[in-house]
């Protein structure tokens, strides 16, 4: 089928930006995105389905005296994209004007990046997407007969993007994603686990599905026989996809200037203060190597960027996108996001992308094999409910084992974590050397000292 | 639309495909998000598109497509085809599906306000008015974020068994989140209002009620004191009993997660609960958030008992798990739009009430806790959940004491469900939406509920 070129896509976006200026619109900017892309799903032990998803379409932002309306469609007919600048710029009109908001961003040199496209992923077939996940598969029927594989699969995803504003931005860029993933349980006699899970993503085609299906299967033996345990405060280490979920309703959020300047950061007023332990430092990295959230510019046209946040502890700088820029009288960091299935029909949201806490050089074992006893957590359920605010949690840890003596040696059950991100950053006592990507996260394995454990009694 | 349905359906047949599904869609939404009494922006937006499915060899093939032309559709029939042989190389347990009636059908909405005649300066008004009683219920108020959504258009399905049906959409939201701080004390709160009748929902949830109760909960929180952890006694809200019926009961009784060995696996026709308990999910409440007519397959929806006098009695199907299950499809197979296959979803989930008195339910607890709204709940499918608590209280002495912030309860389904010694008989129902790789719109609630005990987390 015969999709639209990069120079096509940037000639309906041109088009849109005029269309609504002609209107009477003061400033107009146009995001336009191409996505497409094929997965095989695993349920219950067998691949039964798969889906190929083609989308695209045409956003419009139209200012009017302080106000910004917006409209999208998904048919890239010069009819309806002449539709959506009037539209959106019918809705500016009709909108309350904001005394905040100054400009949309005037152009910027953009940065490289690499590894963010692999030319292999534009033609792979499904048939070699439905080998990686018969590997998966197999690899986890061969660790262990107990171990069902619930659901999974391999996807890959291709996407081009454009921006065009009235103040001569105009960028495209391009990106490949390709992935396998793994939901796991074990079940002996009347001993169910819970859910295990373990993924791999990446921009370029080199992913391991046997990994994946191991260690996912790996996990859900050992989490049989599981134990309980008294309330209490212990060492825990945190592995990326426990920890990712933990910061991401907690810290992620604290750091973005909306929240700090609408009071909903306890970071607000500490830049230059001692937030966390002196081994942390993190980045917010828009354009690292093959990172799942790297591209050449947000959502707005800025260029993404390399972004110090903590420093040996030390709060440094919050992230902004172009409109909590201007209110703070900052720059932007190039953080507003256009995400979802369908990118062109969302507004710029404040987002971090690649949030990078910087290795340790502690090996994973002796990570362990420091606690005396403690626990390790691979994942916590119900981090959403955090208190987005004050950083305060209360989740369940699920899988979840306990270190004794060095080493980990039974799984558990029923064991909430309560504390505050910031303490649990103050905390902090040894990051290991083997960084991952979790979605957002970049980071190795953190471990915590003094966690609250709440057991049964 | 039908003819172009029609004839893809047929070529999908004419490929060899066992079944054959095609959904088409022309949705209008209108969007606001407003910030403390500003608005960011006013969105609106026309999506059209096609969902092609098809049954081939046992494994299925799914194509979307964000275009509706009649060659574009074929070239979906044909990619679909492709997608289920490359699928079915692998499968061991052919897919089947259930018989169902071939219906032809169209449902109109008659909403009495039409949010596609409300203009976008009424939207506006609602969701300013709602921010403006909330800042000025008390000068802590910092914060508040207020999302409103419309979604008006026409669903046309058809399917190789002969069902047509061409369904009205409509759908009106509004989520209210909102901060307060009193030196280094955060609060917030959220709430989410939900119809398929009309914008008139907006005359039953009145923007300044709404407003003020947000606040007002808000407020109380900066007082409160965190929980004690550990076990207790509780009386459950409406709100959160709905929370907890749907995250920790319901997804296990979602047929594809008890067959991938969630805890119900084998306990169809088995005590799963104190008889006090009776829960329903229920497609057929008027105007709530979580009905409709007919489900993505095609399928009539209905009230389908869940759990009677404590005894699991049927589980949520689309065709393909009642075949396994040798059930009848319950009409739960449901797509949040055309980019996505139908699953297995919840509709209105609810606990059914009972007779007690709230003072009865809460009169004989030496000291535990009243959990009233949530923030937040999740479930694994070994039982273990969890819900975030947004507003509780202290109960001392069988009366209502001190607020209490940041809780969370967390147990076992089983074991708690077990634990319900009494049920109210004050009956709410709660819009919210769910996640399952896509949203569905859904309610869910019931009466107060007593809990012998639950373990409570937050606080240190």
């Amino acid at each position: 089928m015969a999709e639209p070129s990069s120079t096509e896509l940037v000639d309906f976006g041109k088009r849109a930006v005029n269309f609504a200026i002609r209107r009477g619109a003061e400033e107009a900017e146009a995001f336009l995105s191409m996505l497409s892309s094929t997965s095989i799903n695993i349920e219950r032990g067998q691949i039964v389905r798969s889906t190929k998803r083609i989308d695209q379409g045409l956003g419009v932002r139209a200012i009017y005296r302080k106000s910004v309306g917006f409209s999208y469609t998904n048919t890239l007919s010069i009819k309806n994209i002449e539709d959506a600048a009037t539209k959106a710029f019918k809705f500016a009109r009709a909108s309350r004007p904001d005394t905040k908001w100054q400009n949309l961003p005037n152009p910027r040199r953009l940065n490289e990046t690499k590894d963010t496209y692999d030319k292999r992923l534009e033609s792979i077939s499904s048939d070699e997407l439905v080998k990686m996940a018969a590997v998966m598969l197999d690899a986890v029927e061969a660790y262990d007969k107990r171990v069902l594989s619930v659901a999974g699969g391999v996807g890959t995803s291709l996407i081009h993007t454009v921006i065009v504003n009235s103040h001569g931005v105009e960028a495209y860029d391009r990106g490949t994603a390709v992935g396998c993933s793994m939901e796991t349980i074990a079940r002996d006699g009347n001993d169910v686990t819970p859910a295990c899970f373990e993924v791999n993503a990446e921009r370029i085609y080199r992913i391991d599905p046997e990994g994946v299906g191991k260690e996912a299967a790996r996990q859900a033996v050992s989490s049989l026989k599981a134990k309980k345990i008294e309330s209490r405060s212990l060492p825990v280490i945190f592995t990326q996809a426990a920890f990712r979920c933990l910061l991401y309703f907690t810290l992620i959020n604290a750091v973005k200037a909306d929240y700090v300047q609408r009071e909903r950061s306890a970071l607000k007023g500490k830049i230059g203060e001692k937030v966390a332990s002196d081994l942390v430092t993190v980045y917010d990295n828009g354009l690292l190597e093959g990172g799942l959230l790297t591209r050449k510019f947000d959502g707005e046209g800025v260029p993404c960027q390399k972004t110090l946040v903590i420093e040996k502890g030390i709060l440094k700088h919050f992230l902004y996108d172009n409109y909590s820029a201007n209110k703070s009288g900052a720059e932007s960091t190039g953080n507003a996001s256009r995400t979802g299935l369908a990118p062109y029909a969302s507004t710029p949201v404040l987002e971090a992308s690649n949030f990078v806490f910087t290795s340790g050089n502690t090996a994973p074992d002796e990570l362990v094999g420091e606690v005396e006893e403690g626990l390790i957590v691979y994942g916590v359920q119900g981090a959403h409910s955090s208190n987005p605010e004050s950083g305060e949690f209360s989740v369940v840890a699920t899988p979840v084992w306990k270190i004794e003596g060095g080493s980990v040696v039974y799984a558990l059950r029923g064991v909430m974590l309560t504390g505050v991100i910031f303490d649990v950053l103050k905390n902090v006592s040894a990051l290991g050397n083997n960084m991952r990507k979790i979605g957002q996260l970049v980071a190795p394995w953190i471990r915590v000292e003094d966690v609250r454990a709440v057991g049964r009694r | 639309m039908k003819d172009e349905l029609v004839k893809t359906v047929d070529h999908g047949r004419n490929l060899g495909a066992e079944y054959v599904e095609a959904r088409a869609q022309q949705l209008f939404k209108t969007l606001l998000t407003t910030k403390d009494g500003k608005v960011e922006v006013a969105k609106e937006g026309i999506e059209s598109g096609a969902g092609v499915r098809v049954l081939l060899n046992g494994a299925w093939g799914f194509v979307s497509l964000g275009k509706l032309e009649s060659k574009l559709l074929a070239e979906a029939v044909d990619g679909a085809v492709r997608l289920a042989k490359a699928a079915s190389l692998r499968v061991k347990k052919p897919v089947k599906l259930v018989e169902t009636r071939a219906m032809e059908d169209r449902i109109v909405a008659y909403p009495k306000k039409n949010p596609r005649d409300v203009t976008v300066e009424e939207k506006i008004d609602v969701a300013l008015t709602m921010d403006k009683t909330i800042f000025g219920y008390d000068n802590r108020m910092k914060s508040c974020t207020i999302d409103y959504l419309d979604v008006t258009g026409t669903n046309h399905f058809v399917n190789s068994d002969g069902t047509y049906i061409e369904q009205d959409k409509l759908y009106v939201w509004s989520r209210i989140q909102a901060s307060a701080r009193e030196a280094n004390i955060f609060a917030s709160g959220r709430e989410e209002i939900g119809s398929t009748s009309g914008f008139e929902i907006f005359n039953t949830e009145i923007p300044e009620k709404v407003g003020t109760m947000i606040a007002k909960r808000i407020i109380n929180q900066l007082k409160a004191k965190t929980p004690k952890g550990g076990t207790f006694p509780a009386v459950i809200g409406p709100n959160v009993v709905g929370v907890f019926i749907h995250e920790a009961m319901g997804h296990l009784a979602e047929a594809d997660l008890t067959l991938s060995g969630s805890i119900l696996y084998d306990k169809l026709g088995k005590q799963i609960a104190s008889d006090a308990v009776t829960v329903y999910d229920d497609g057929t409440v008027a105007g709530a958030f979580g009905s409709f007519k007919y489900d993505d397959e095609g399928v009539l929806t209905q009230k389908t008992p869940l759990i009677e006098k404590g005894e699991l009695t049927g589980l949520m199907h689309n065709r393909e798990t009642a075949y396994m299950l040798n059930a009848e499809p319950t009409g739960n197979a449901r797509a949040e739009n055309f980019r996505f296959e139908p699953i297995i979803r919840m509709r209105n989930t609810y606990l059914a009430p009972g007779d007690r008195t709230f003072e009865e339910l809460i009169e004989g607890i030496d000291f535990g806790y009243y959990l009233k709204s949530f923030r937040g709940g999740q479930a694994n499918l070994d039982g273990t959940f969890q819900v975030g608590i947004q507003e509780a209280y202290e109960i001392v002495k069988g009366q209502l004491g001190a607020p209490v912030r940041n809780a969370s309860i967390s147990g076992n389904t089983l074991e708690t469900l077990h634990k319900v010694d009494a049920v109210g008989r004050d009956f709410e129902l709660w819009p919210g939406r769910c996640g399952k790789g896509q949203t569905a719109f859904i309610c869910d609630g019931g009466p107060d509920i007593r809990v012998r005990e639950v373990i409570i987390g937050g606080g240190a």
